[in-house]
């Protein structure tokens, strides 16, 4: 408990931190020689583009690193072989669940089309913000777990650290973006009431852990989705309004 | 529910009522569907009811909320009951038992099989130059019940081809646009596309799209290709003309070039053509500065005659025979001259010495002139192979042996007897092959032993009796006044070659050709007309077979002495003669 109080109040101080920079604090642009320069203004749809392909690319990644972790881990054989014990195995049903256990968001996220339809675009902004800042930290998490494998691929590895880097970049967009598009800065944090994992148990065997990774893995890869969809859907009404409402 | 039976080892399973199969369309709804397998008592509508459950907040188990009426068994969820990013369970339940058969679980994200892509079609972009190839681009538009535009499917489309009636498919790579250029189609063939989509991370394809045919056909394309195959077809018919005339106007050197004349054999920097005019003492020049020759044998012995060999001459025919020559011919005196070939044969002269009493005589006994050069088969055939057979002129030589010096050291490759087979009209012989004897050693011996050495005349077949007589005596042959032959120096003593040998009887007897039925001087016993030729010592000179000496294999002492020459049969010496006569 005491380092989750501890965590929370880390995050907290870095969030205000950064985005008190973000705030009074154009982003740091450095230019070739690397000296600190006035940053470049981009416009508004630019800005909105890149951000969507920034998520769009993650979410692609994602599903990679799924993929590539149910290879490597070899959960599948697993999987038939406790089929053939009649033991049931949940791979298939936390593949298709979507996660069994995901870590649960502040607040929900509505899943219907009327529904996200009908969120407003700050909402969606805010949204998406929180998603990217929910994932960082068990990213870097998971990226431990991996490399306590013998066998888990480089190619895997390595997609998680470039998400975990694309992340931030995201995050420094979507900020950007609330910034220009909403007028509004934030001051305060999104209030995550993380519901931690218990990452800090004792590791145990390792079929489990693979699991739990696989779970992890997998809901990152929803949330991904998420991310694209709401950016996407912004995108849409930012272009045209009326044909993104529901009809 | 599975009921495993066993059955002769096999495992079947046979499935009571499951689901079999849930799907979306466009991420909005979506529809299950079930199945009462083997228990056929549950088929009728009500007895399976569908339950769900939303992994939300809710966690009652609520009922189907639609069956839908005109597909049997099926579950329908609307866009009000449905949700993404959240997992539903369904429970197939009979309701009477309160069992339940089959459960699952999902989200519905990944149960989306997209609606197949619509207004696909094609577009020609170039045809390769060939006319044999052709790319084209295609198009088509996101299916209409996927909401592209939202952003709320992001859908992947795979196009696929083949030539028609094909069963292979070839597949391209995922588009995220709704277009792709398909490169490399042939011209004459027609092809089927088409394409299909999926939500992108996703697995689930969706239905195809309906083929399009794209054809295009080969253009027949003359304008491009007439041209250049004309242009060929003249190309090579200049070409073909253009070789043809150069070989018709350059036949000569061509034929020089591809079927070079075989060179005659000749002698180095004789002229054929100065044989065969008879200029004999060119000829005598030319062959002297030759060093063919070996020039210590060639000095050794100022006597030096050389038998000429006259082949198959056909003008020789014309004249008498070689017979009448010899049998008739030469009785009546030296008087009578033969027939020589050619009238300007001047370098027989050059053949005389100065010496000879009577070079008419001479060249009336002699079969073959060799001051015919021209009839000289030795000329004509080959300038290594000259039986120069020296004949010893025992009316010059007081005590030497006769011996005979070789122009030629190729002496030794030709025959040293042989059979006269048949005599030209002119008066040269015609031999046979004889046998060749192997050993022509060629040891230098002294002159002073008393050796025989017979000169062969004529090739071995005639041998005078007088020459036997001085052959088989160990007396020097004395130049007396003798019937019978005496050997006749040449000029081929300085070089001349085609002095055959000839045998000449003394100048004051005039006695022509010996015939071999002429009684021989009683000094001796008779010798045969012809003798076989046992070897050749190291001068060169014929060793006959003397009646007493060993037989005709290789001597292995040269130098036998002959001892008194029994009586000879007249006639060619056998070899069981020989044996008579070896001691």
């Amino acid at each position: 408990m005491n380092r989750v109080k501890v965590l929370q109040a880390w995050l907290w101080c870095v969030s205000l931190w950064s985005c008190w920079l973000s705030h009074a604090i154009p982003l740091d642009c450095k230019d070739e020689t690397g000296s600190l320069i006035q940053c470049t203004s981009i416009s508004q749809e630019k800005l909105l583009d890149r951000v969507i392909q920034h998520a769009e690319l993650i979410y692609r990644v994602s599903e990679e690193s799924c993929t590539l972790f149910i290879v490597s881990s070899q959960l599948e054989n697993m999987q038939r072989m406790m089929e053939d014990m009649f033991v049931p195995y949940p791979l298939h049903a936390l593949r298709n669940q979507g996660g069994t256990v995901c870590h649960t968001k502040p607040f929900p996220i509505p899943g219907s089309k009327t529904e996200i339809q009908q969120i407003s675009d700050k909402w969606l902004l805010h949204s998406v913000l929180m998603l990217v800042q929910s994932w960082m930290e068990p990213l870097i998490y998971l990226q431990t777990t991996l490399n306590r494998y013998d066998d888990a691929p480089d190619a895997l590895l390595n997609k998680t650290k470039w998400v975990s880097d694309k992340l931030l970049s995201l995050e420094q967009g979507v900020v950007v973006l609330i910034r220009k598009m909403l007028d509004e800065g934030i001051l305060t944090p999104s209030v995550f009431e993380h519901t931690l994992t218990p990452y800090d148990e004792p590791s145990p065997e390792i079929p489990e852990s693979v699991l739990r990774d696989y779970n992890l893995l997998i809901c990152f890869k929803k949330d991904a989705h998420k991310m694209e969809t709401f950016l996407k859907l912004l995108k849409c009404r930012q272009s045209n309004k009326l044909s993104c409402l529901s009809y | 529910m599975y009921l495993s039976v066993y059955v002769n080892n096999n495992i079947y399973k046979l499935r009571g009522p499951h689901f079999t199969g849930c799907r979306s369309r466009e991420q909005e709804t979506f529809r299950c569907w079930w199945s009462a397998g083997i228990f056929q008592n549950l088929t009728e509508p009500g007895a399976l009811r569908v339950f769900y459950q939303t992994k939300n907040f809710l966690s009652e188990w609520q009922e189907c909320p639609d069956y839908t009426r005109t597909v049997k068994n099926e579950c329908y969820f609307n866009k009000t009951f449905t949700q993404i990013w959240t997992s539903y369970c369904i429970q197939l339940r009979s309701v009477r038992e309160n069992i339940t058969y089959d459960e699952a679980c999902f989200t519905v994200e990944n149960i989306v099989h997209p609606d197949p892509p619509i207004g696909l079609n094609w577009t020609l972009l170039n045809v390769s130059r060939s006319g044999l190839h052709f790319d084209v681009l295609v198009r088509w538009a996101p299916p209409p019940s996927a909401d592209v535009q939202m952003g709320w499917m992001s859908l992947v489309y795979q196009v696929q081809y083949r030539v028609r009636n094909n069963s292979h498919w070839e597949m391209l790579d995922l588009e995220s646009g709704t277009q792709q250029s398909i490169y490399g189609l042939h011209t004459d063939k027609e092809y089927e596309v088409r394409v299909r989509c999926k939500m992108s991370a996703f697995d689930n394809f969706g239905e195809f799209s309906d083929s399009i045919i794209v054809h295009v056909a080969q253009i027949p394309s003359k304008e491009s290709t007439f041209p250049t195959t004309l242009v060929l077809i003249f190309g090579v018919i200049g070409v073909v003309i253009l070789l043809v005339l150069l070989i018709f106007s350059q036949q000569q050197r061509l034929m020089v070039i591809f079927l070079p004349p075989i060179p005659a054999p000749k002698i180095k920097g004789i002229d054929p053509e100065l044989l065969k005019n008879g200029k004999l003492d060119q000829l005598n020049s030319l062959l002297s500065s030759q060093d063919m020759y070996k020039p210590d044998f060639y000095h050794e012995d100022p006597w030096v005659e050389f038998i000429q060999l006259d082949l198959d001459d056909p003008a020789e025919k014309n004249e008498s025979s070689d017979t009448q020559h010899l049998l008739g011919v030469s009785r009546s005196g030296s008087s009578h001259v033969l027939n020589f070939k050619s009238d300007d044969d001047s370098g027989r002269a050059s053949c005389y010495d100065p010496e000879i009493p009577n070079p008419e005589d001479l060249a009336s006994l002699l079969p073959g002139h060799s001051g015919r050069g021209d009839n000289h088969p030795l000329v004509s055939r080959s300038s290594s192979s000259i039986p120069d057979l020296g004949v010893q002129q025992t009316s010059e030589v007081e005590e030497t042996p006769i011996q005979t010096q070789p122009a030629v050291p190729s002496w030794v490759n030709m025959d040293f007897y042989a059979q006269v087979s048949d005599f030209t009209p002119a008066g040269g012989v015609v031999l046979s092959p004889g046998q060749l004897n192997s050993c022509p050693e060629k040891k230098k011996e002294e002159e002073n032993e008393k050796k025989i050495q017979f000169q062969l005349v004529s090739d071995g077949a005639y041998t005078s009796e007088n020459t036997a007589r001085q052959l088989s005596a160990s007396v020097p042959p004395s130049p007396g006044p003798e019937q019978g032959y005496q050997t006749f120096p040449t000029q081929a003593v300085e070089g001349n070659l085609w002095n055959g040998e000839y045998l000449v009887s003394t100048s004051d007897s005039q006695t022509p050709y010996l015939l071999p039925e002429a009684p021989p001087a009683p000094i001796l016993p008779p010798v045969s007309d012809y003798t076989v030729v046992q070897e050749v010592d190291a001068q060169h000179s014929l060793l006959l077979n003397p009646p007493s000496s060993q037989p005709a294999i290789c001597p292995h002492s040269p130098n036998k002495h002959l001892p008194a020459m029994p009586t000879m049969p007249m006639g060619y010496l056998t070899p069981d003669l020989l044996g008579n006569l070896t001691p």
